[in-house]
C-alpha cells in the first residue's frame, strides 16, 4: 500500500513540475535581492530578506518532494524557526532607529563612513 | 553513539548563559558583577570535559578531531574576550545604580544578557565545527551570528553602534539568505542534507559535477563569505568594526570569521576531497582564488588609507580572511586547513590584543579611535601600547610572533599545492600591510605627545588591560609550543 | 651545544637587563656580552671547522617536522668569522654606549643584547627558517635603538629603514619558499628547510629559474648590503641612529646581506650568477663610485662615514661576483675589515658628538690640539680605512681589485669580470682616500675652532677617558694584526671558499666559450 502511494505521488512529479517550482523560487531570490540591494526603507529590506529565505524554502520543498527526501522539508522548518527569530531582531531593531531618527530610511544613517 | 553526549560543550555553555541570564538580574551589585566569572567558569568547563573526556567527539563530522581543536581553541579565546568585555556590557547604567542616580530595576538592564549572547555565540562556532549536515551547518551559523547582531547595538550607547548593528544585521540576514539558497541547490543537486552523503555523491561523479551543485556551492561560498568579511561581503567590515566598542569588535573579528572558515572547509570538504587527493573544481577554485585576491589587497589598501584605528583594523582583519582563503584552497592535503587552524589561532589571539589596547583607553569618555589618540602612548600608558604593538607585530606576521608562523604555515601550504602566484600576491600584500601596521607600532612607541593624546586615560576597569597582556604575551609565548600545536592541528584533519 | 648557548645566552641577558635596575642595567649588559664573547673563544678553540670546509658546533631541534621545518645549527669557517666579529664588537658597542645613552637604559641595552641573539642567530644558521626569523629580527631592536634614541630626524629614518628591508626580506622568503616547494616536488612531497640539501637542489635547477632566483635574493640581501640602486635608506638610517647602532649596523648588520649572497646567491645559482656576474658587478662599481662622490661633497662626518659604507661593500660585492678564491677570500676579509675600521670610526664620531654636539665639517676643525689621542685614533682609522699598506684595509681591497681584473678570460682562474671592471673600481679607492683625508684634514688639522656653544653639560673629559680608549684599542689591534698577517682569516677559510667555488670553473669555462663563439661570429661580419 505504502510502496503505492510512494510510486504514484513519487510519478506524479515530472522534471518540467521541478523546473516550474524552480523558475519561481529563483525569480523569488531575484526579487529579494534587487529589492534588497535597490529598496532604502528599513522594513521593505528586511522583507526582501524574508523573500529570498521563501525562495529556499520552495527551492527546498520541491528538491524534497523530487527527491522524496524528508530532510528538505525538516530542513524548512527549521529555516522558518530562525526567519521568526531574524524577523523578532529585526523588528526590535527598526523600532529602536526609528526612535532615534523618525524615519526607516536607510540612508539617513551615514554617521559611520571613511 | 549518543547525541547528546557529543554537544556537552555546547550544553554546559548553554546551562553558563541561562546562568548568566539569572545572575545578571540580580539585584546585589556583587552578584551581577561576577558574571564575568560565571562565563568564564562555563567557557572553563567546556574545556575542560573536551580535554578529559572528549575523545567520544570522534565521530562528529567530516573531520572528526576539528571540534576538540574548535572547542578548546574557541573557548579559550572565549574566556579572553569575556574578560575583554568585562566591565564594558551595560557600564553607564551600572555607574548610574552604583551612584544612586536610579534604583536597579531588573528590565532595563542587559548586563546578563551580553555575556548570554557572547556564551551563545560561541556555541554556534563550536556547533559549526560539529556539523554534518547542511541543516546543522545552517543553525550553527545562525547562532553564531544572531546574538552578535545585539551585542553590536548594544554594546554602547551611542547612535553609531545602532548604526553599526543595522548594517552588520541586514547585510547578514541578506547573506544568511544567499547560502541557505546555495544549501537548497547543494541539497537539489545531491538528494542528501548529510555532509558525508554529499561527499559520497560528488565522489561517484568523479569530479563532474553538475551544474546546479556547483551554483549552490558558490552561493554558499558567497553567503558564509560574511561571516569571514570577504570581499564581495565584506562591505560591512569597517563600519561595523568601527561603530562597535572595541571589546565587541574583537569579538566580532574572531568568532564569525572562525565560524566561516570552518563552515567552507565543512562544505568544500564534500566536493574536493577525492581518494586520489585533494581538488576542487575548477570554477570553485577560480571563485576562492579571485575572492581571495581581492579579499587581502582591497583589505590592506583600504587599510592604509583609514586615519582611525579601529577603522584600519578592521580592514586589516578583511586582509587576514584573504590570507585565510589561501589555505582554504591549498586544501586537507597540503597542510593548507591545519595552517588555517593555526592562523586564525594566531589572528584570535594578535586580533583580541590589538582591540583590546583600543578597549583599555578612553579619550574624554569616549572610545580611543584615531590613530592622533595613539600618538605617544608609551609615555603614559606603557602596558596598552606594547600589547597594540605586538599585536600589531604578530598580525603583520613579524618574526618570531605567533603571527608568522601561521603565514608562514599557510604560505608553505599554498605553495606546496600549486598556488605560487596567489603565495606572491599575499607576499606583496603583507609588504603593504607592514606600512599600515608600523604606524600602530611607531605611533604609540615613538610618536611625540600631542594635545590629544595627552587627554587618553585608563579605563575604569582592568580587565581590557589584563587581558591584552595576555593576548600579547601568548602571541610571543605560544611559538615555543609552536610543534606542540601545529602538531594537533595537524592531527585533526587526518581522516 | 655552544651555538644554542651563542643564541640564546643574550636573549637572556636581555631578560636579566629588563627586569634588574636601571643603574646596574649597562654593567649586566656588558657582563653578558664579554660572557658571550667568551663562549665564542671557548668554541673557537673546539671548533672543527677551521682549515676546511666542514661545519662545526652543529645541533639540530625538531621543530615542525611535518612541514619539513629543522632547525639546524652550526658554522663554517666563514660563519665563524663573522660570529667572532659580532661577539667582539658588541661589548665594545655596550661600552661606547656607557654616557651616550642616558634615558630608558633598560631597553636600550635590552634591545642590544636581543640584537646580538639575533644577529649570531643569522650565522649559525643552517637552515633556511632560522636564518629567516634571526635576519628579520635583526630588524626590530634595530627599529627601536633608532626610534628610540636616534638624532632629530629618526621617525623617517627608522620606518624608511624597516619598509625597506622588510620588504626585502620577504622576496627572500618567497624565493626560500619557492627553493623549498621545488625541492619537495623533486624529492616526492618530502619537504626541507636545511640549507646544504636545497643549495645542491637549486645548484641543478634550469638557468632561468636560477635567475629569478638569484633576482630574489639580491633584492633581499642587496638592500641589507647595501647595493645600488637600493641604498637609500642607509645613510639615513646611520646618520639618525646612535652610536653603538651605527656600529653595529656598519659593523654587523650589512654584513649579513653580503654573507647572504656568499652562502645563498653563489652556491645555489651559479648557471645564474655566471650570466650575471657582470651586471651585479658594474650595480656595485656604480654604487662605489656614487658612494664616493657623494662622500666628496658631504658636510655632515656621519654621513660620509655611512656613504663610504656604501662605497666600500661595493668592493665586497664585486670581489664576491669576481667569482675566484681570491675575490672571495677577500670579500669574507674585507667584511671583518670593515667592520673593524668603519665601526671605529663611527666610534670616534660619535665620541666627537658627545663632546661638541655637531657633526658638521665646517663647525669644527684643529681637533688635534685639542683632543690629540683623539686625533690619533681618528688618523690611524682613517689611513686603515682607506687602504694604506700595513693597516687591514689594504689587503682586502687589492685582493678584490686584483680578483676582479684577473676575472677576465685570461686569468689563471676562469672569470667574467676583466680589467675594466678593475680600473673603475680602483677609481674609487683613490677616491675614498680623497674624501676621508680632506675629512681629516678639516676636522683633526688645521687651525681649532669648535662650535659656541663648545664642550658643555656632560662631565666627560676633553680628551679620551680611559673607557673610550678601551674600546677602540681592540679595533686598532685587530686593525694592525690583519694588516700583517690577514693569512689567519684567508687560511682558515680557503677550503670553505674553495668548496664555494668549486661548481663554477666548468660553467664559467662552457659560458665563455659560447659568449666566445659569439663574439667571433659577430667580429666576422654578423655571419651566423
Amino acid at each position: 500500500m505504502s510502496d503505492l502511494l510512494h510510486m504514484t505521488l513519487a510519478s506524479a512529479m515530472t522534471e518540467a513540475d521541478l523546473a516550474r517550482f524552480l523558475v519561481l523560487s529563483s525569480l523569488l531570490f531575484a526579487v529579494g535581492l534587487c529589492g534588497f540591494l535597490t529598496r532604502r526603507n528599513l522594513i521593505v529590506m528586511f522583507l526582501c530578506t524574508e523573500l529570498m529565505f521563501q525562495a529556499a524554502v520552495i527551492a527546498f520543498v520541491a528538491f524534497g518532494r523530487w527527491h522524496w527526501d524528508f530532510s528538505g522539508q525538516v530542513f524548512v522548518i527549521f529555516i522558518l524557526t530562525i526567519a521568526a527569530a531574524e524577523a523578532a531582531l529585526a523588528l526590535a531593531l527598526v523600532v529602536l532607529l526609528h526612535r532615534r531618527r523618525n524615519t526607516l530610511d536607510a540612508d539617513t544613517w551615514t554617521e559611520l563612513h571613511e | 553513539m549518543n547525541i547528546v553526549e557529543l554537544l556537552i560543550p555546547e550544553l554546559i555553555l548553554l546551562a553558563g548563559s541561562v546562568a548568566c541570564a539569572i545572575v545578571g538580574v540580580s539585584t546585589r551589585r556583587s552578584m551581577r558583577d561576577a558574571l564575568p566569572a560565571v562565563a568564564i567558569a562555563a567557557l572553563g568547563a567546556a574545556i575542560a570535559w573536551t580535554l578529559c573526556c572528549g575523545d567520544t567527539l570522534a565521530e562528529a563530522a567530516p573531520m572528526p578531531a576539528l571540534s576538540k581543536w574548535v572547542t578548546v581553541v574557541g573557548c579559550g579565546l572565549g574566556m579572553l574576550l569575556v574578560l575583554l568585555n568585562a566591565g564594558t556590557a551595560d557600564r553607564d547604567y551600572e555607574a548610574a545604580v552604583a551612584a544612586g542616580r536610579t534604583k536597579f530595576d531588573p528590565l532595563r538592564t542587559t548586563r546578563g544578557e551580553f555575556y548570554v549572547f557572547m556564551l551563545l555565540s560561541i556555541g554556534g562556532l563550536l556547533l559549526a565545527a560539529k556539523a554534518r549536515d547542511l541543516i546543522w551547518l545552517f543553525l550553527a551559523l545562525e547562532l553564531t551570528s544572531l546574538p552578535t547582531y545585539v551585542m553590536v547595538a548594544m554594546s554602547r550607547r551611542e547612535q553609531r553602534a545602532q548604526e553599526a548593528s543595522m548594517k552588520y544585521f541586514f547585510l547578514g540576514a541578506m547573506s544568511a539568505a544567499m547560502f541557505l539558497y546555495g544549501f537548497a541547490l547543494l541539497y537539489g543537486a545531491t538528494g542528501t542534507v548529510e555532509l558525508a552523503a554529499m561527499h559520497e555523491v560528488f565522489t561517484a561523479q568523479q569530479g563532474d559535477v553538475g551544474m546546479i551543485a556547483l551554483v549552490g556551492m558558490l552561493l554558499a561560498i558567497l553567503g558564509i563569505a560574511f561571516k569571514l568579511a570577504a570581499v564581495p561581503m565584506h562591505l560591512y567590515a569597517a563600519d561595523v568594526y568601527e561603530g562597535a566598542a572595541s571589546s565587541v569588535t574583537a569579538f566580532l573579528g574572531f568568532v564569525p570569521k572562525a565560524a566561516g572558515a570552518i563552515a567552507v572547509m565543512g562544505l568544500l570538504w564534500t566536493m574536493g576531497m577525492h581518494a586520489d587527493g585533494w581538488l576542487l573544481p575548477p570554477m570553485v577554485e577560480v571563485m576562492l582564488w579571485v575572492m581571495a585576491v581581492l579579499t587581502m589587497t582591497l583589505g590592506n589598501v583600504a587599510a592604509l588609507l583609514q586615519s582611525s584605528a579601529k577603522r584600519m583594523l578592521g580592514w586589516s582583519s578583511v586582509a587576514h580572511s584573504g590570507y585565510i582563503l589561501i589555505g582554504v584552497i591549498a586544501g586537507p592535503d597540503h597542510g593548507g586547513w591545519a595552517a588555517v587552524l593555526v592562523y586564525l589561532l594566531g589572528y584570535g589571539l594578535s586580533n583580541t590584543g590589538a582591540f583590546a589596547a583600543l578597549a583599555a583607553l578612553r579619550r574624554g569618555g569616549n572610545e580611543v579611535e584615531s590613530l592622533e589618540d595613539l600618538s605617544g602612548l608609551a609615555e603614559r600608558h606603557r602596558g596598552a601600547a606594547w600589547t597594540l604593538a605586538i599585536s600589531s607585530g604578530s598580525l603583520l606576521g613579524f618574526p618570531p610572533l605567533l603571527g608568522f608562523w601561521g603565514k608562514l604555515l599557510l604560505f608553505i601550504a599554498g605553495v606546496s599545492s600549486g598556488h605560487i602566484v596567489l603565495v606572491v600576491i599575499a607576499g606583496l600584500n603583507s609588504a603593504i600591510s607592514a606600512a599600515y601596521y608600523l604606524k600602530l607600532v611607531a605611533l604609540p612607541l615613538m610618536g611625540a605627545s600631542t594635545a590629544r593624546s595627552r587627554e587618553v586615560e585608563p579605563l575604569s576597569v582592568q580587565w581590557p588591560r589584563i587581558a591584552g597582556l595576555i593576548a600579547a604575551a601568548a602571541v610571543i609565548l605560544l611559538p615555543i609550543g609552536l610543534p606542540a600545536i601545529a602538531a594537533c592541528a595537524a592531527a585533526v584533519l587526518v581522516n | 651545544m655552544m651555538s644554542w648557548l651563542l643564541i640564546l645566552l643574550p636573549l637572556l641577558g636581555a631578560l636579566v637587563v629588563i627586569a634588574s635596575p636601571a643603574r646596574l642595567a649597562r654593567h649586566l649588559a656588558l657582563a653578558t656580552s664579554l660572557l658571550v664573547l667568551g663562549v665564542s673563544i671557548a668554541a673557537a678553540l673546539v671548533f672543527t671547522g677551521w682549515g676546511n670546509g666542514a661545519y662545526g658546533l652543529t645541533a639540530a631541534l625538531d621543530w615542525l617536522p611535518q612541514a619539513g621545518i629543522v632547525i639546524q645549527v652550526g658554522a663554517d669557517s666563514v660563519a665563524f668569522i663573522l660570529v667572532l666579529l659580532t661577539t667582539m664588537l658588541m661589548p665594545l658597542a655596550i661600552l661606547g654606549s656607557y654616557t651616550a645613552v642616558q634615558v630608558r637604559q633598560k631597553e636600550y641595552y635590552g634591545w642590544l643584547l636581543a640584537l646580538l641573539s639575533a644577529m649570531l642567530g643569522v650565522f649559525l644558521a643552517r637552515d633556511l627558517i632560522l636564518f629567516y626569523v634571526c635576519f628579520e629580527f635583526t630588524l626590530v631592536p634595530m627599529f627601536f635603538i633608532i626610534a628610540i634614541w636616534g638624532g632629530a630626524n629618526r621617525g623617517k629614518a627608522c620606518v624608511k629603514f624597516l619598509i625597506y628591508t622588510f620588504t626585502g626580506s620577504l622576496i627572500t622568503l618567497a624565493a626560500f619558499l619557492m627553493l623549498a616547494w621545488s625541492y619537495a616536488d623533486a624529492h616526492s612531497g618530502v619537504w626541507t628547510f636545511a640549507i646544504e640539501p636545497l643549495t645542491s637542489h637549486a645548484a641543478g635547477l634550469a638557468a632561468s629559474d636560477q635567475a629569478w632566483l638569484l633576482l630574489a635574493l639580491l633584492i633581499g640581501f642587496g638592500v641589507k648590503v647595501p647595493l645600488f640602486p637600493v641604498h637609500t635608506w642607509l645613510p639615513l638610517a646611520h646618520t639618525e641612529a646612535p652610536t653603538a647602532g651605527s656600529v653595529l649596523l656598519a659593523g654587523v648588520l650589512l654584513k649579513l646581506g653580503t654573507y647572504g649572497l656568499y652562502r645563498f646567491a653563489l652556491p645555489m645559482c651559479p648557471d645564474a650568477v655566471v650570466t650575471w656576474a657582470p651586471v651585479i658587478a658594474i650595480l656595485s662599481i656604480v654604487g662605489i663610485l656614487y658612494g664616493a662622490l657623494i662622500c666628496w661633497v658631504q658636510t655632515d662626518v656621519k654621513k660620509l662615514v655611512a656613504y663610504s659604507s656604501v662605497s666600500h661593500l661595493g668592493f665586497c660585492v664585486l670581489g664576491l661576483f669576481a667569482l675566484n678564491p681570491m675575490g672571495l677570500e677577500g670579500s669574507v676579509l674585507y667584511m671583518v675589515n670593515h667592520g673593524l675600521s668603519t665601526g671605529a670610526l663611527f666610534f670616534l664620531i660619535g665620541m666627537m658628538y658627545e663632546r661638541y654636539h655637531t657633526r658638521d665639517m665646517r663647525q669644527i676643525s684643529g681637533l688635534a690640539r685639542v683632543m690629540p689621542v683623539w686625533a690619533t685614533f681618528m688618523v690611524f682609522f682613517v689611513l686603515a680605512s682607506v687602504g694604506l699598506p700595513g693597516l687591514n684595509g689594504f689587503v682586502s681591497e687589492f685582493l678584490c681589485l686584483i680578483a676582479a681584473f684577473t676575472a677576465g678570460d685570461g686569468g689563471a682562474y676562469p672569470g667574467v669580470l676583466g680589467p675594466w671592471f678593475a680600473a673603475f673600481a680602483a677609481l674609487g679607492m683613490i677616491l675614498a682616500a680623497m674624501y676621508l683625508l680632506i675629512m681629516v684634514g678639516k676636522i683633526v688639522f688645521g687651525p681649532v675652532q669648535t662650535p659656541a656653544h663648545g664642550h658643555d653639560d656632560n662631565d666627560l673629559p676633553v680628551d679620551l677617558s680611559v673607557r673610550e680608549i678601551v674600546v677602540l684599542i681592540p679595533l686598532a689591534a685587530g686593525c694592525i694584526i690583519l694588516g700583517v698577517q690577514p693569512g689567519i682569516i684567508i687560511d682558515s677559510t680557503a677550503t670553505s671558499i674553495a668548496d664555494t667555488l668549486a661548481v663554477y670553473p666548468p660553467i664559467i669555462e662552457q659560458a665563455s666559450t659560447h659568449v666566445g663563439a659569439t663574439l667571433d661570429a659577430m667580429v666576422m661580419g654578423g655571419a651566423p
